[in-house]
């Protein structure tokens, strides 16, 4: 019975030191589970939007944090406040935070982009930009020459059947501050114009500051307007709306309406129930909807397959969104902007406002 | 705190009303000859240089380019001339009364611009949203009026501040607002009156009412003479802050009065708007000689500054320069004009 007991209590003894043997040597697998746990954390896609107050840019945040729902991806939207400052400090907090993929519409720093491309490379984060080409990043946006010649070809077709191409004044309204984009969007649509009537002299051409704002615009269109009084026959292309807008506005105010015919970009004010009657037309890029755009470079990266950036981001982007130039009376059945993104964040991710709203495809 | 217990502004010391009053006192001749007793009106100078300038670039404008005397040039400059005059003349009465400037105009113009279109928008009668206007822009000053008096800071930093916190506000309020085309405001700012816009007059009564008033009423002296010297102001007996509360509440309001103006002539705008008319209500009020230290300036050379600096940017536009370079000679003229009120100040404290 001794001997029993003492085998027993050693049998015991054994197993009570095997079984924490055990359970030690079980140990690094568990945490070897834990760690695979943690690395298959969902994907993180970060944006620093543009934060101008403009309602599209807030819209493509909305946008992305419902492609990210969509997709099982954690998603971080920051506003760089169109401030430098804002804009570098948000890529320290993407980096401390972690984010697999940053998406940046950045336009308020280009002197800052070398550093903020160093960081983001260093800490190995590809990087997506909207509009604003960054060397380093890719580049994703609309076909601003394309929108431009469209619009400007469209015009151009109205002129010629209104006025047989006898123009007395072709108004550009410019932004200058945006730079290639001014010269691709505005000097394309003076390019349409020029294709469907080349008749024109260079001399009937007259290029003002527009500032990409009505409240701009319209102070320069009355001084353009006034330095040409006897100009009948008038036609205004801009880098967007507002400035097309405003310089029909200064016609109206120096007694000129009747004279004057506009086509827009962006198709900020050829919608609703308020539009110029001498705003003929605008093109639409759909900004909000920039993301779903973006979504098959964001799954390639998510799926560690990311592409290497081409070198001239500039002229050949990684996606190039389609313009969508319309007629004003078109534009009365593309719904306005709050609908459309309504309809956008319920389509399926991937699906463009382009596929859902533009009527010339 | 008591404005009797203020210390005393001539030592240099921080007062409720800020640093721009911490200067020596003025002669009380600065407040006789505002008040009339002198032959020769305050600003008579800077009236005649404005008005040979301005008459220079016009012939030189018209011999250049004939067709430059045209109505149609005449349009361009008074539509240009209307909103930016309005709120220099705000500007000037802050000014005068020695709170140096207003930077928060961009703000005070948009806000009663967004309770225009709103209001409108719901149908609500012209008269009462012309109250509403008003009311916002008062209200605003007044709200600037607070921060300063019992806050006890520099007017220029409250408004500075004030600004940024308004165009903050502005951009949560509203993204972009349209004045209905339809509307009764839209149709009457794009009429004329006499051949010239109607919203020109509005603002021609403005700096009339303006420019007769502030060196004949009561509440009018007591801004020249807070502004000229605060210390002589309150010997006298008057109340600094009633006439800080009163400056920025009367800015305010004409704030609202240009912001009518903008929602009849300007359909479509956003919070961000406002900032272009900031520098050309400095520039106005610098050129027409109102002192940025206080006490002095002749609301009437208002009208002739703001015709003058509409007119060079709309003569710009015959000299068939690039558009590019048509936007320096109005910063230069700033520039010279800031020189030259340096100078003045300078030559005031010999």
């Amino acid at each position: 019975m001794s001997k029993l007991t003492t085998r027993w209590v050693r049998g015991t003894l054994a197993a009570a030191a095997i079984v924490p043997l055990m359970a030690l040597a079980l140990v690094p697998m568990n945490v070897g589970a834990v760690a695979a746990a943690a690395s298959a954390k969902p994907f993180k896609v970060c944006m620093g939007t543009g934060g101008q107050g403009l309602n599209w840019q807030t819209g493509q945040g909305q946008v992305l944090q419902s492609i990210a729902h969509k997709e099982g991806w954690s998603s971080v939207v920051l506003s760089n406040n169109n401030s430098a400052t804002t804009t570098v400090n948000n890529v320290e907090v993407f980096i401390q935070d972690g984010c697999n993929a940053v998406v940046e519409f950045n336009p308020a720093s280009p002197g800052d982009v070398p550093a903020m491309q160093a960081k983001f490379a260093a800490a190995k984060i590809p990087v997506i930009t909207f509009d604003v080409p960054e060397p380093g990043a890719y580049f994703v946006g609309i076909d601003n020459l394309k929108a431009g010649i469209e619009g400007g070809q469209m015009l151009g077709k109205i002129i010629k059947s209104k006025w047989a191409c006898n123009l007395d004044l072709l108004i550009a309204s410019h932004a200058h501050g945006a730079g290639t984009v001014d010269t691709q969007r505005t000097g394309g649509m003076i390019t349409g114009v020029l294709d469907e009537c080349p008749t024109i002299p260079q001399s009937k051409i007259v290029n003002d500051e527009g500032g990409g704002q009505v409240s701009v615009a319209l102070p320069a269109g009355r001084n353009v307007l006034a330095a040409d009084p006897t100009a009948k026959r008038i036609a205004v292309v801009g880098i967007n709306d507002s400035t097309v807008v405003g310089t029909i506005e200064a016609a109206e105010q120096l007694g000129r309406s009747a004279d004057i015919i506009g086509w827009g970009q962006d198709g900020s004010l050829v919608t609703g129930a308020n539009v110029d009657p001498h705003l003929l037309g605008s093109v639409f890029y759909f900004l909000e909807g920039y993301p779903e755009a973006a979504l098959p470079l964001l799954k390639e990266i998510a799926a560690g397959h990311a592409p290497p950036v081409k070198d001239d981001t500039h002229n050949n982007p990684e996606v190039l969104l389609q313009p969508c130039p319309v007629t004003a009376a078109q534009a009365r059945n593309v719904p306005g902007y709050s609908a459309r993104l309504q309809k956008l964040m319920q389509s399926a991710a991937g699906t463009t406002e382009y596929a859902l709203f533009c009527p010339n495809k | 705190m008591a404005e009797d217990t203020l210390p005393e502004l001539a030592q240099g010391t921080p007062t409720p009303d800020g640093p721009m009053m911490a200067r020596p006192v003025r002669p009380a001749v600065t407040l006789r000859s505002f008040w009339g007793n002198r032959s020769r009106p305050e600003g008579t100078g800077t009236g005649i240089v404005i008005v040979g300038a301005w008459g220079a670039l016009v012939l030189g404008s018209a011999l250049y380019r004939s067709d430059f005397l045209s109505h149609q040039t005449l349009l361009a400059v008074t539509f240009t001339m209307a909103i930016v005059g309005v709120l220099s003349v705000g500007q000037a009465l802050v000014a005068i009364s020695g709170a140096i400037l207003d930077l928060s105009v961009p703000t005070a113009l948009i806000l009663p611009s967004w309770a225009i279109v709103s209001l409108l928008g719901q149908g609500i009668n012209i008269f009462l949203v012309i109250l509403a206007a008003l009311a916002v822009g008062g209200a605003w000053g007044l709200f600037n009026a607070l921060i300063i008096v019992f806050g006890k800071i520099n007017p220029i930093i409250v408004t500075l501040g004030t600004n940024f916190a308004g165009a903050a506000m502005l951009n949560i309020l509203f993204e972009n607002a349209q004045t209905p085309i339809s509307s009764g405001l839209a149709k009457w700012g794009q009429g004329k009156f006499l051949g010239l816009p109607n919203i020109f007059w509005p603002m021609l009564l403005v700096v009339a009412l303006a420019g007769y008033f502030v060196p004949r009423s009561r509440v009018g002296r007591h801004m020249i003479a807070v502004g000229g010297s605060s210390q002589a102001a309150r010997a006298r007996g008057i109340s600094l802050r009633k006439t800080r509360f009163a400056v920025f509440v009367i800015s305010g309001m004409l704030s609202g009065v240009a912001a009518l103006l903008f929602t009849a002539s300007d359909l479509y705008f956003i919070p961000n708007d406002g900032s272009n008319f900031l520098l050309p209500t400095l520039a106005t009020i610098i050129v027409a000689g109102i002192a940025l230290s206080g006490g002095a300036g002749n609301l009437w050379l208002v009208l002739l500054s703001v015709g003058f600096i509409s007119t060079v940017t709309t003569a710009l536009a015959f000299y068939g320069l690039s558009d590019v370079w048509q936007q320096p000679p109005p910063g230069a003229i700033l520039m010279i004009a800031v020189s030259i009120d340096g100078y003045r100040r300078i030559r005031s404290r010999r």
